[in-house]
């Protein structure tokens, strides 16, 4: 995959793309675990949410810049 | 420090002990923002630096802008601040694309925008409000510099975009991750002391222990817990996914609350009109009325059965609910004993009226319990469509608030233009900020007048950490250590409500002009020129904010005393669906506005309350008057004959006239047709009497209790006691009558209210009704 794409023009890293993919993704998923009542088990939910967040970005990250 | 720790018991580490739990409860959680805020703000500013984007401050700022003591907050926020920004930067960029050679031009659309973006900001004072400030802000913040270089715009706004958007993210996840402060672990308590607090209120109010002043502080509290609740939720929805789950139901639950409050002062005006009134027969009907008050306080004991949790109001909502179903026959009781006592027809209706009330009271205290009680469930409701409660400042103040902003900015600007003066861009971007940054706020001219002082503080300060303590230190993290004791001595400041607006408006324009821009350049000259021309825009808004039309004059009280009776003119001829959703709560709304801006003048707020309290009463009879019309108009019996809810109409003309312009002609009008409504209902209701009831001699026992009820039971309580097929036949002319009924107490009530010595409406406490024939007895 290429590293960058063109936006109306302008040169955009495919990782900020990939950045507003993983905010969606994990903002579904989340919503899935609140459903399911996960977080009643987790200690901390934010910290849970954040680190969730940066494995979905990072594994998305990963799979374009390996 | 603990005044109360026991002596000398545990000696001295008891007494250290009981000090830092103390402190631990008072003033830990101020610290820790500070501590949080200045964190995320040294972060932020290593971060740009570290990415090398051209102005590591404006992350920064953002950060002081969008921290708050609570996660949820800061999420909310930060999700309209980046929506926000990037409309700002899109509007900057096709603004500057359409008028790339016209200044003025280009100007005045800035100035255009600004003032709209203000506007909306005032108008919406939830947190849309800062979506408005930084679609205003950073259309200024990108525009206004590049006005010489239109070439230069489309770097100028991603550069801003990229900082803002680093300076939310940073912010949010310390929020959030750091020792998080929930604010929806607040709200169980929240909602337990609301409920607490209401029994005792129902229980002293209906036995006439609290005055009139007690009452009026009471309903103040229950507006701003109303609103703080609401508060809450939208935040919570943010942070909790557990509070998000009972969105639904915490709307559910304020609504109800709105509801039943609004009864109980209905209910209690009434009886408090009978106390008034020195007359043997009402002393009867209170008499009568004496065990039904004591019980409803016995049903909610807090000493007895305490309601600690959700789980426990489910237990005292079926109470309620047993109270509730035995209450018609009860009350059907009351009232035929009271009859054989030659009682008049007018006290009789007084009877109605109140037992009507009450029987509607205990209804909705047990669905507001109920409510309370379907906290403790997990699964999302089914069939819950309450629109949430949306706190929004009248149109006409919004105007005014849009307008001041562009008065102000164009000053600058024309000032700028005029002179040639070199920092003027700067002073209208600065301008543009505090306007927006004020018009948020509920007292604006305080707020600006706040950043003034910040501005003014700044100066000196910035120009020692920037120019004396900044060239020594060597190293990034020697900068942070010249910045610590300024910023966070300011966000201590703003951690203080009275001085909220000092420590932001410090840190703004502090971290504008002392902190250093990427590369650092060493420019004194550059910074005087900066803080004089923040201190001129930010001077020249506040002025503006306190000259033209200041919230605090009386022409506001004016403006929401009038909104207030527009509610009822609404409530009268409004769309019926739409005003039964909306007219609790912006009354509320509007109160909740009059009372924190005229905090300091308790007679005002009096005049605010009192029209509040007739606004309720009528408007909310009003409402039930026209659902109960349209009911009995969509059944057979009354569609034949059209024009029999006339009188009806024109009462609720003369009040739209009433309340349009109140005048002591006009609330007499409105008195008469009152009146005349009563004895054309009341007359109806007897010609419904007598022709069903002749069919169905034949005897169905609850049917004829029933008809001699005041309209008291509803669908709900209808269908068990008329079973049989032969009660169903004559059911429907017994729902209409108990329809009629019901129209003549609420029409009995509008009267009471109208004719009420405290009322604000013009007549003054001797106002009485002019003589008009006695009403048919029913």
């Amino acid at each position: 995959m290429p590293h960058d794409i063109t936006l109306f023009g302008a040169y955009v890293p495919v990782l900020l793309a990939l950045f507003f993919g993983g905010v969606v993704l994990s903002w579904l998923l989340d919503r899935v675990l609140a459903y399911l009542g996960f977080y009643r088990l987790v200690w901390h939910p934010s910290l849970f949410r954040v680190s969730m967040f940066v494995c979905v970005f990072g594994a998305l990250g990963l799979t374009t810049y390996r | 420090m603990n005044a109360a720790s026991p002596p000398a018991s545990g000696g001295f580490i008891a007494d250290w002990r009981a000090a830092a739990a103390d402190w631990t409860l008072t003033a830990a959680p101020g610290w820790l923002h500070v501590g949080k805020t200045f964190g995320a703000a040294i972060l932020v500013l290593w971060l740009a630096m570290r990415l090398e984007l051209p102005q590591p401050r404006t992350a920064m700022l953002t950060v002081f802008i969008v921290m708050q003591p609570h996660s949820g907050a800061v999420l909310a926020k930060s999700f309209y601040r980046i929506g926000g920004t990037v409309i700002g930067s899109l509007v900057a960029l096709s603004l500057v694309a359409l008028f790339p050679q016209e200044h003025a031009l280009f100007l005045l659309a800035i100035t255009c925008w600004l003032a709209l973006c203000t506007a909306g900001a005032t108008r919406n004072r939830n947190f849309r409000s800062y979506g408005f400030v930084l679609a205003g802000y950073t259309a200024a913040l990108i525009g206004i510099p590049t006005i010489d270089d239109p070439s230069g715009i489309f770097i100028a706004a991603v550069t801003r975009l990229t900082e803002v958007s680093l300076g939310v993210i940073v912010s949010t996840v310390v929020s959030a991750v750091v020792f998080p402060q929930h604010v929806s672990n607040s709200i169980p308590r929240v909602v337990r002391a609301r409920f607490t607090s209401f029994v005792e209120f129902v229980s002293d109010s209906l036995s006439g222990r609290i005055d009139r002043a007690g009452i009026e502080a009471s309903n103040l509290r229950f507006i701003s817990d109303v609103i703080n609740l609401e508060a809450a939720r939208s935040m919570g929805v943010f942070e909790n996914p557990e509070i998000r789950l009972r969105s639904g139901r915490l709307t559910q639950l304020n609504s109800d609350f709105m509801a039943v409050s609004t009864r109980l002062h209905a209910l209690h005006q009434t009886l408090n009109r009978l106390r008034t009134r020195d007359h043997a027969e009402v002393r009867l009907v209170l008499d009568a009325f004496e065990p039904y008050l004591r019980e409803i306080a016995q049903q909610l004991n807090p000493a007895e059965t305490p309601v600690l949790q959700a789980s426990d109001a489910g237990a005292a909502a079926h109470r309620l609910d047993l109270f509730r179903l035995a209450l018609p026959a009860r009350i059907a009781g009351t009232r035929v004993a009271l009859t054989t006592q030659e009682i008049g027809a007018l006290i009789l209706l007084d009877f109605d009226t109140a037992a009507e009330l009450f029987y509607r009271f205990v209804d909705e205290l047990h669905a507001y319990t109920a409510t309370y009680a379907s906290l403790a469930e997990t699964l999302p409701p089914v069939g819950i469509a309450t629109r949430p409660y949306v706190p929004k400042t009248g149109l006409f103040a919004t105007t005014v608030s849009g307008l001041r902003a562009a008065l102000a900015l164009f000053t600058v600007c024309f000032f700028w233009y005029a002179t040639a003066w070199p920092s003027g861009g700067l002073a209208t971007i600065f301008a543009g900020v505090v306007c927006a940054i004020s018009a948020t706020a509920i007292n604006p001219f305080r707020t600006a007048y706040q950043m003034l002082l910040g501005a003014i503080i700044a100066l000196p300060a910035g120009a020692v950490a920037a120019f004396i303590l900044a060239p020594q230190a060597d190293g990034f993290a020697m900068l942070a250590v010249v910045l610590a004791p300024f910023l966070i001595a300011a966000l201590c400041l703003s951690t203080k409500p009275r001085w909220a607006g000092v420590g932001i408006g410090f840190l703004l324009f502090f971290g504008f002009g002392a902190v250093p821009d990427n590369p650092v350049v060493y420019n004194p000259v550059g910074f005087f020129n900066d803080l004089i021309a923040i201190i001129i825009a930010t001077g020249l808004s506040a002025a503006a904010f306190g000259v033209i039309l200041p919230p605090t004059s009386g022409w506001w009280l004016k403006r929401i005393v009038r909104d207030l009776r527009q509610q009822v003119v609404a409530a009268c001829i409004g769309r019926r669906e739409e005003v039964k959703h909306s007219f609790e709560s912006a009354s509320r709304d509007l109160m909740y506005q009059a009372g924190a801006l005229i905090e300091d003048r308790p007679d005002a707020q009096q005049v605010a309350l009192a029209w509040m309290f007739v606004t309720l009463e009528v408007g909310h009879a009003m409402i039930e008057l026209r659902s109960e019309t349209a009911a009995l108009v969509a059944e057979a019996a009354f569609a034949r004959q059209g024009d029999w809810p006339k009188p009806l109409w024109t009462l609720r003309d003369d009040m739209v006239r009433l309340f349009d312009k109140p005048t002591v002609a006009n609330r007499r009008r409105a008195l008469a047709s009152t009146a005349t409504a009563i004895a054309h209902v009341q007359q109806k209701a007897g010609d419904m009497a007598l022709a069903p009831l002749h069919e169905s001699a034949s005897g169905v026992a609850p049917a004829v209790t029933e008809a001699k009820l005041p309209g008291m039971t509803d669908e709900r309580v209808e269908p068990r006691l008329s079973t049989t097929a032969a009660t169903v036949a004559t059911a429907l002319p017994v729902r209409q009558r108990q329809r009629l009924l019901r129209l003549v107490s609420y029409l009995h009530f509008m009267r009471s209210a109208l004719l009420d010595p405290r009322s604000p409406l013009p007549g003054g406490g001797d106002f009485r009704e002019t003589p008009i024939g006695e009403p048919h007895a029913s």
